[in-house]
């Protein structure tokens, strides 16, 4: 009996799960990867598992306790004891259906909390991975990236918490209950038996159509909703073309070609679930027909010798349904799997692609003392022979140059020489191949460099403002600053005039899904917020006026210059009005320092 | 609530016979299962009464009746799952063309737009409506229909047995009226926002700890924003194990009350049986229908459980739909007018004149235009420049009617704008922007946005007019070819080329350029420029921009000073 029962898990798992691994064992463990589950943590899912499963194992009890009354007052046996025995067995019942209430609640608890817990775990590892390579190298878009962190850990929830568990219950449940059965009839375990395995089979063959055109139509379903996002957000264009009226119509019959569609689908999948219930039913009447027979003595056979007694009878029907109950549940957790296993595969291949490409950055931890004297004073900076590979590309090679304390030098070539480089050093995101870097003389792979970059005013090439308002972004350059400090700064970036006409000035959110500032309007705040580190000895400004136009890049240029007083500032550019200032020149060519022209 | 109270009116409103009928059907199966039950467990105990006593018992009329029972649920079951749904994918169809209405009426009012996060969580809050009708409407009334059938049946009998099913009827309208509380409706929402901002959070930290990660390692720290996302996934857990928790103690509590129900009934039966008061077969089919109950009644739990989601999508939809309503008072387009007279003037009026116009954001401290006042005569080329911010991009604005005025008047050959009719005034105007929306479509579809009509031929001669003739013929697919990240990718000046060819299907008197050649580089940007002049033809233009070259086409430059937007100044006239 063990033996054919314990078939039955196989055979289910095998027909629903075509494109699945080896039967037998736990279906993520065999997915390697950033989300594989560690010790623990599929151990929890299955104790989850079995906590279900036994909530379920204790209704053969109830459904024994329900059989003996009943058959009480079926057929009477003599004596008078039934009054009280009545109320305790309904106690006793009550008490079981509490008793899998509660397993059922911390079952359930455990199955969140673990799912919960690999999720976290996984987005720590990927923020991890993100955070810890260097900024300078190319990672996959933050679209991408962001896709992923929000939506495909959350897609493994479902399958860790739900299908998982109802796995693990398919293979004890119908196992406990066919063994029940065959205790008091083998004939009913026979017809239970035959009828399972059924299901899964059919399912199979009537879901590997559905699951194709539901596929299909999932994406039909992205597709429509695209359409009616990129229409809207384009109303402003069809608007201006007077073409509303004449998209609505196009919606609508989108609208439509998806709804006939979709039912199309649903009509097979709905087929699948309907031949589910239509074996379920049969295996439920062929029991109850072969109870009734019994009972009437037309059918003597089927029982380990003595005749169908009427409580042996009633308790086989009443676990009849509850053999098929796992299934169905099974059968309605199945698309959380194939969720959580393409979210799974998508995660690990996204985590590796970001250590593939991220470079380390320097790491040291020095002590405190040492960074005051680098970040207050104007600091001299000096390269010696510094030379850097990335990947197989000779980024740098044996650049020396130097730049004394409050000194301005422009960094001048063609995009791609390696100006962007040579600032990265200094913002310290490299390793260098060869040679060092002094600040103030002493070799910056000394100093903190989490300290460092926080004391360097910096403006990048396409400034990038954090969603949020303006005002947290530009404390993020200077936290304790004073909202005079930032009107001073803003004034210093020529952003004053602009600040004031926002929607709601300082307050303005902006940045991501904020309100749209132009490349022109970011380049001044991105000015303003490294004019917050008004403490700060050094400023690095990359291409500051790339793109703009002549006015703004004449109030950019004269923000560096106001800022710069006293203080050490090397640009890089290749536009003729930076050129203008006075500063040392530096020309760059292919990774390599040219000529000095002071 | 109130938007899901008003989502029902809307589905309720848009076909009320298959609202009715998805519900009327679905009861055949739900009463049908129980059905089978009460006959099935009225029948063993006849059979095994029958077999005791030797009594005849006719098998034939309960055996067909289970047989017939379970067709009936098992093909009523299918043909309500195909009704219901139809009827939901329906309305979801018309509601999509509601929104699409609603925005449209609102898009350009001057009021705020929308961001693209807030625009796409509006999409696909449509796709999770369906769980109004088929998770909530529909088991909530087969619950209560069944509930009251169930108490009416057994109380036929006698009323005490009904105790069992009025314990769970009353169970659901208590459970219905306790989630729809005012209170504990707001504390849903609560929760179902807080789930989505801290949703939203996760995603803007990670897009801008990916995007800037330069910017963060000198100003603020990268492990201090990844510290963010996780703080922010954090209160996503909470909130998410605040519902979680709730609604698997309310299915766990669901199953609970079922059982205590079959418990009180199988002892009132064995009571009743014992009292001679009932037939020991019809007490079996009284306490396997109480059985069946709890499953039918219990469907009404998950959807409620989940309904603080639910309503927020609902809200926002349903608000989606009317924000046009109510936002159509500040469109400066009078649809309603009719009267377009160019003639009544006899002396060329000016294609485009600015009255003293005034505007501002409402919050903002300083308005963006003041009392500004200048004229573009027929045919002439008149080009703004200014720094960044000095408000050249809201006069372009002005004049689309994508914003109106707080003060002033803006006239087209003399009309006031506000006087034109919304069709008119977009024949005879075009705005060529320096991003041109493109959608995700194809060639011929994005160009005909401008002009349904246009043949083939005109499409071609369209793109010849933006040289991306020969671009677009060395694709296979031509003009069918599709747009977007999995068709042609199209560069950034090839993009505008394609906004050019679509404003070449249409024939305005007005042109507003606006830094149509930013981002171009200068042989581009000039042969752009000079293709544009060969076709406006008689037109006037309105050009914004900023480059001497571009500049340099004009007939009359005005500089749009930061300053003072008032003190618009002629520099040079040609």
């Amino acid at each position: 009996m063990r033996a054919s029962g314990a078939h039955v898990d196989p055979a289910a798992e095998e027909g629903l799960c075509a494109d699945g691994p080896p039967e037998g064992q736990p279906v993520l463990a065999t997915v390697p990867g950033l989300a594989a589950l560690i010790g623990d943590e599929a151990r929890s899912l299955k104790r989850a598992g079995r906590l279900f499963a036994l909530s379920d194992v204790i209704w053969i009890a109830q459904a024994w306790l329900i059989a003996s009354v009943v058959a009480d007052f079926v057929v009477p046996a003599a004596g008078g004891a039934v009054d009280f025995m009545v109320w305790m067995y309904s106690l006793g019942f009550v008490v079981l259906a509490f008793i899998r209430m509660q397993l059922n609640l911390r079952a359930g608890k455990l199955a969140r909390q673990t799912a919960r817990a690999v999720k976290s775990r996984v987005r720590a590892d990927l923020l991890q991975a993100i955070s810890s390579a260097s900024p300078a190298s190319e990672l996959p878009t933050s679209g991408a990236v962001a896709a992923h962190v929000g939506d495909q850990v959350d897609a493994l929830g479902p399958y860790l918490s739900n299908f998982y568990p109802q796995n693990v219950r398919l293979r004890l449940v119908p196992v406990a209950i066919i063994l029940a059965t065959a205790m008091v009839s083998w004939l009913a375990a026979i017809i239970l038996l035959v009828t399972g395995p059924l299901i899964p089979v059919f399912m199979a063959l009537i879901g590997l159509k559905a699951k194709a055109a539901s596929e299909g139509q999932q994406e039909e379903l992205v597709r429509m909703s695209g359409f009616l996002l990129d229409r809207v957000r384009g109303l402003e264009t069809l608007r201006l073309f007077g073409a509303v009226e004449r998209t609505r119509n196009q919606i609508a019959d989108v609208g439509d070609a998806f709804r006939v569609g979709t039912m199309k689908v649903l009509r097979i999948a709905f087929l699948s679930s309907t031949v589910l219930e239509l074996f379920s039913a049969l295996g439920i009447a062929f029991v109850a027909v072969f109870v009734g027979f019994s009972l009437l003595g037309d059918v003597t056979m089927g029982t380990w010798g003595a005749p169908l007694s009427y409580t042996a009878g009633l308790f086989i029907l009443l676990l009849a349904p509850d053999y098929f109950a796992p299934l169905r549940a099974y059968a309605a957790a199945y698309h959380d799997r194939a969720a959580g296993l393409a979210a799974t595969e998508k995660l690990s291949a996204l985590h590796a692609e970001i250590l593939a490409r991220s470079e380390v950055m320097p790491v040291h931890a020095v002590s405190k003392a040492d960074q005051q004297s680098a970040s207050e004073t104007a600091p001299s900076v000096c390269f010696e022979d510094v030379s850097l590979c990335l990947g197989a590309r000779q980024v740098l090679s044996s650049v020396s140059l130097r730049v004394g304390a409050g000194e301005a030098a422009l960094l001048i070539g063609p995009s791609g020489s390696g100006k962007t480089t040579i600032l990265d050093c200094l913002l310290g995101l490299h390793v260098l191949g060869a040679g060092k870097i002094l600040v103030n003389d002493q070799n910056m792979a000394e100093l903190d460099p989490v300290a460092w970059r926080q004391s360097i005013a910096w403006v990048g090439q396409a400034p990038r403002l954090f969603h949020g308002s303006l005002k947290a972004n530009l404390l993020r350059a200077n936290p304790g600053a004073s909202e005079s400090d930032m009107w001073e700064a803003l004034a210093l970036a020529g952003a004053v005039d602009l600040v004031e006409r926002l929607p709601r000035g300082l307050g303005t959110v902006i940045g991501e899904d904020g309100f749209g500032l132009s490349v022109g309007e970011a380049r001044r705040v991105g000015l303003a917020r490294a004019a917050m580190r008004k403490d700060s000895g050094l400023i690095l400004a990359d291409e500051p006026t790339a793109g703009l136009d002549e006015d703004t890049a004449a109030d950019v240029i004269c923000g560096l210059k106001a800022m710069s007083g006293g203080k050490t500032l090397i640009v890089a550019t290749h536009d003729p009005k930076v050129m203008a200032m006075t500063a040392t020149h530096i020309q760059i060519r292919d990774g390599s320092c040219l000529e000095v022209v002071a | 609530m109130n938007g899901l109270h008003r989502l029902i009116k809307l589905q309720w409103s848009h076909h009320r016979r298959s609202f009715t009928i998805g519900i009327v059907v679905a009861l055949i199966p739900a009463i049908a299962g129980i059905a089978l039950l009460g006959v099935a467990g009225w029948f063993i105990t006849a059979a095994a009464l029958a077999g005791l006593s030797g009594v005849f018992l006719n098998v034939f009329l309960p055996s067909s009746l289970i047989r017939g029972l379970a067709i009936a649920r098992t093909l009523g079951r299918y043909g309500e799952r195909l009704l219901t749904h139809d009827a939901t994918f329906r309305f979801l169809a018309d509601l999509r063309c509601r929104v699409f209405d609603g925005q449209s009426n609102q898009a350009g009012g001057g009021s705020k737009p929308r961001s693209g996060a807030a625009l796409n969580r509006l999409t696909s809050d449509i796709s999770s409506l369906d769980a109004v009708y088929l998770r909530m409407v529909v088991p909530g009334a087969l619950a209560v229909t069944l509930g009251a059938l169930a108490v009416v049946w057994t109380v036929s009998f006698s009323p005490v047995l009904a105790l069992g099913p009025i314990f769970l009827f009353s169970l659901i309208i208590g459970f219905g009226a306790f989630v729809l509380l005012p209170r504990k409706r707001n504390a849903n929402g609560r929760n179902a926002r807080r789930r989505e901002a801290a949703l939203d959070a996760v995603r803007l930290r990670t897009v801008d700890l990916v995007g800037g990660r330069r910017d963060l390692a000198v100003y603020g720290g990268l492990d201090a924003a990844a510290e963010a996302v996780k703080s922010a996934e954090r209160r996503l857990a909470l909130a998410e194990e605040e519902s979680d928790a709730r609604s698997s103690s309310l299915v766990a509590k669901a199953g609970f009350a079922g059982q205590v129900a079959v418990a009180i009934t199988l002892a009132i039966v064995s009571w009743q049986v014992a009292e001679g008061a009932l037939g020991a077969a019809v007490a079996v089919a009284v306490l396997l229908v109480v059985m069946g109950l709890p499953e039918v009644m219990g469907g009404v739990v998950p959807g409620l459980a989940n309904i603080g989601r639910t309503g927020l999508a609902a809200r926002r939809a349903v608000s989606g739909v009317q924000s046009g309503q109510e936002g159509g008072n500040s469109n400066p387009v009078n649809p309603d007018h009719d009267i377009v007279s160019t003639v009544a003037n006899p002396a060329p009026a000016p294609a485009l004149a600015f009255d003293a116009v005034t505007f501002g954001y409402p919050m903002a401290e300083r308005e963006v235009l003041s009392d500004f006042t200048f004229e573009i005569a027929s045919g002439e080329w008149l080009a703004i420049v200014g720094k960044s911010g000095c408000g050249k991009s809201t006069v372009s604005a002005l004049v689309a009617g994508l914003l109106t005025p707080a003060a002033g008047e803006i006239r087209l050959r003399g009309e006031a704008l506000s006087a034109i009719k919304e069709p008119d005034l977009r024949r005879r105007v075009t705005v060529l922007g320096q991003k041109p929306y493109l959608f995700h479509d194809s060639i011929a579809a994005n160009l005909r946005i401008a002009n349904p009509a246009a043949s083939d031929d005109e499409l071609w001669q369209a793109l010849e007019m933006a040289a991306l003739d020969e671009r677009i013929r060395s694709n296979s697919s031509g003009l069918d070819a599709m747009l977007g990240e999995t068709g042609v990718g199209l560069s950034g000046g090839e993009q505008r080329r394609l906004g050019l060819a679509r404003a070449y299907l249409t024939q305005p008197d007005l042109f507003i350029l606006d830094e149509l050649t930013e981002g171009l580089d200068a042989a581009n940007a000039d042969e752009v420029l000079s293709r544009f002049e060969r076709f406006r033809g008689e037109a006037a233009v309105l050009m914004i921009a900023h480059k001497p070259d571009e500049i340099a086409r004009a007939d009359r430059v005005l500089r749009l000073d930061a300053a003072a937007a008032s003190m618009a100044v002629p520099l040079h006239q040609v």
